[in-house]
């Protein structure tokens, strides 16, 4: 019975730990929304108005006539999703061929790979832009995606993973006859699932806030991503809260979608392994 | 013999359509069409290309904090846009590195009428002689004030007479009313100073720019006063008493009686002042100076199409069908000096007193602009900033800006 009770007071006092802490997580989210709702003239009144006296939806409407709204939505979809893709998948296979097939100076190569990842992006902003005006691919998804294609740091987590599997699996498979990419799309990449997941909720977070780079490479209003779009509403005096506002909840709602998919595979995958 | 006539008729008029018809892009990247101005951009370029159907102009607007930082990548990786917008400070660094086309030659061909536009704003996107740009809008800075505490306090509003003794008596009255109430905010940083000294007969360099000056009496005095009002008579809030609030805010809130602030406030404080308020030129006290911005046109060195560039920025910057749309939606004004279109625009209100954006035009000074520009402006302002907070005296503080001013920065 005491016992009982003293399981009973430990899950009260966790549940007031998760609810207090959760408040003050959800609080600047909560001001977003409820800055987004707000007109221009309450935005920043004294008392704070915590819930708008006049609830308006102007914001919003103003947003989809400033620029293609609608259309900035698809095409950051469309980045982050085809560049996630092909990210993870290149990172995937350096990583296999890094950990798992033997060649002379894999090491080195390996060092060398690694070493991109020391020079700072804003390094090699400029001669990016001069390689691809010289392919023609400014203003293009292509210009966007193609520098992001080849994933240092996701390389490197995936070949860890990789490196701790057991040869003997590959082996086995080796000698059922499979051929190399099977091997890599079967038995490997199943194998490494935690891993793949993280790896692909990091690129396409990257993707998803990508800013500098597209807002240089692309100039035309109608393949504008939403992190571009939005800086729009920064003006040389003042910024458009309540618009910004409006333009950032819709642009979080992809993110907590993949986040909510993603965890769910996260889980399921820690189970899945191999190796008891 | 006729098939052979029309098929050479058809190829003539195709290739003419191909060689003549063919409409010129011309690209213009912009900062200014922030927000809502966007519209404003579309209704302009409709107008611009129903003008001259041979020329397609190309709107490319980024958001001001990053347009520098788009502009520098692009021009570096040789892909400038044709036309583009600087503001004032930023003017006279590329003006100076080369990168923009001088206008002479298409002032000349093209018959531009140079009285159309402000002179004091044409005059400013000079370098060395020759015209570089051409002034797409200007603003300045007034002094706002808020009528209903100046009834309260029983003083007489401002005119354009006042200069520091009078603003500073109706400041203290105004903050006699309440312990949350404040007779004025002036900010006390770079960009404030560089024109308040100048109402004290001060400046931050010598005539020729050879030398700095931070550190003589007229400066002094100028600091002296701008941080008593925060310190002494506390008729400024200090950062405290602000509790994170901006200047506008405050003003808005209707516990500020005076505010010196730009003219870009008008859209903002028209909409959302529940209390009346009017606009005075700034006071002086030896003389007057007030602050002049603005936002340049420039053509790019490296544009094929120097004449329709130029075609186009003349008409944002000179041409009555932009200077209306401007007015007409009370956004930045255009640098233009057509009478009936300006009158337009005076005769709006609030504020009853618009004149004064103009008359503040006679006062004007421009950001005193050198190579090191950025590092000045900080360097003064970290000191500015000490002084606000007593930690140095302005004496003390203007001697070691100018101590280390002369020892980082290089004046021509």
């Amino acid at each position: 019975m005491n016992h009982k009770r003293k399981a009973l007071s430990k899950k009260i006092f966790f549940y007031l730990m998760i609810s207090v802490l959760s408040f003050f997580i959800l609080l600047p989210f909560f001001w977003m929304v409820s800055t987004s709702l707000k007109e221009s003239k309450a935005l920043t009144s004294i008392p704070i108005q915590w819930i708008p006296e006049n609830v308006t939806t102007e914001a919003y409407v103003t947003l989809f006539n400033v620029f293609p709204f609608a259309r900035s939505i698809f095409n950051s979809v469309f980045i982050a999703f085809a560049g996630t893709f092909i990210s993870v998948l290149s990172a995937a296979m350096a990583a296999f061929v890094f950990a798992k097939i033997e060649f002379r100076g894999r090491e080195i190569l390996f060092g060398f790979f690694l070493a991109t990842m020391m020079i700072p992006g804003n390094l090699v902003m400029i001669p990016n832009y001069l390689i691809l005006r010289s392919l023609n691919l400014i203003d293009t998804y292509t210009g966007v995606l193609l520098p992001g294609f080849f994933n240092a740091f996701g390389t490197f987590l995936l070949r860890q993973n990789m490196k701790s599997l057991s040869d003997s699996y590959i082996e086995a498979a080796f000698m059922d006859g499979a051929s190399r990419l099977r091997i890599f799309f079967r038995i490997v990449l199943p194998l490494v699932k935690p891993a793949l997941t993280t790896v692909t909720v990091l690129i396409f977070m990257g993707n998803w806030n990508a800013y500098l780079w597209p807002l240089i490479v692309l100039t035309s209003k109608e393949k504008m991503t939403l992190t571009v779009g939005l800086s729009l509403l920064n003006g040389q005096h003042g910024t458009d809260y309540n618009m910004l506002m409006a333009g950032a909840i819709i642009s979080i709602i992809p993110m907590i979608i993949v986040y909510g998919l993603a965890q769910k595979h996260i889980e399921g995958g820690l189970s899945v392994g191999g190796l008891k | 013999m006729f098939k052979k006539v029309l098929l050479l008729s058809v190829v003539v008029l195709f290739v003419l359509s191909i060689g003549f018809a063919k409409p010129v892009t011309i690209q213009f990247m912009t900062f200014s069409a922030s927000g809502d101005s966007v519209k404003y951009f579309e209704e302009m370029k409709e107008v611009f290309e129903t003008k001259n159907p041979d020329i397609k102009v190309d709107v490319q607007s980024v958001g001001f904090e990053d347009y520098f930082t788009k502009l520098m990548t692009v021009i570096a990786g040789k892909n400038a846009p044709d036309t583009f917008e600087l503001n004032y400070e930023n003017f006279y660094t590329y003006a100076k590195k080369g990168i923009l086309l001088d206008l002479e030659q298409q002032i000349e061909s093209s018959g531009f009428e140079k009285s159309n536009i402000n002179e004091m704003a044409l005059k400013a996107f000079k370098l060395e002689g020759e015209q570089y740009g051409l002034p797409f809008s200007f603003s300045n800075v007034v002094l706002f004030y808020n009528k209903d505490l100046f009834d309260k306090a029983g003083v007489a509003y401002p005119t354009k007479d006042w200069d520091w003794e009078d603003e500073q008596n109706a400041a203290e009255k105004i903050s006699a009313l309440g312990p949350m109430t404040f007779g004025i905010f002036q900010p006390i940083q770079f960009w404030e100073f560089y024109k308040i000294v100048k109402q004290n007969g001060g400046n931050l360099f010598n005539e020729d720019r050879t030398e700095f000056t931070l550190d003589t009496k007229e400066n002094i005095e100028t600091l002296q006063f701008m941080v008593d009002r925060v310190l002494e008579s506390n008729v400024m809030p200090n950062d405290a008493q602000l509790a994170g609030m901006g200047d506008w805010d405050l003003f808005l809130s209707g516990r500020l009686g005076m505010l010196v602030t730009g003219t870009w406030a008008f859209p903002t404080f028209i909409s959302d002042c529940d209390f009346d308020w009017d606009i005075a030129v700034e006071p002086g006290n030896t003389q007057k100076a007030t602050h002049f911005f603005s936002n340049g046109l420039v053509v790019s060195k490296n544009t094929e199409h120097p004449e329709e560039a130029f075609k186009w920025i003349e008409f944002l910057s000179a041409s009555r069908e932009v200077a209306k749309i401007r007015i007409d939606s009370g956004w930045e004004l255009p640098a233009v000096t057509y009478e009936d279109i300006l009158s337009d625009y005076v005769s709006q209100t609030p504020p009853e007193n618009r004149k004064a954006v103009f008359d503040s035009l006679d006062y004007l000074v421009t950001p005193p602009v050198i190579n090191q520009f950025a590092e000045m402006a900080d360097i003064v302002t970290r000191y500015l900033e000490k002084a606000k907070y007593g930690e140095l005296s302005p004496k003390e503080a203007l001697t070691e800006a100018q101590r280390e001013l002369s020892k980082k920065i290089e004046l021509e």
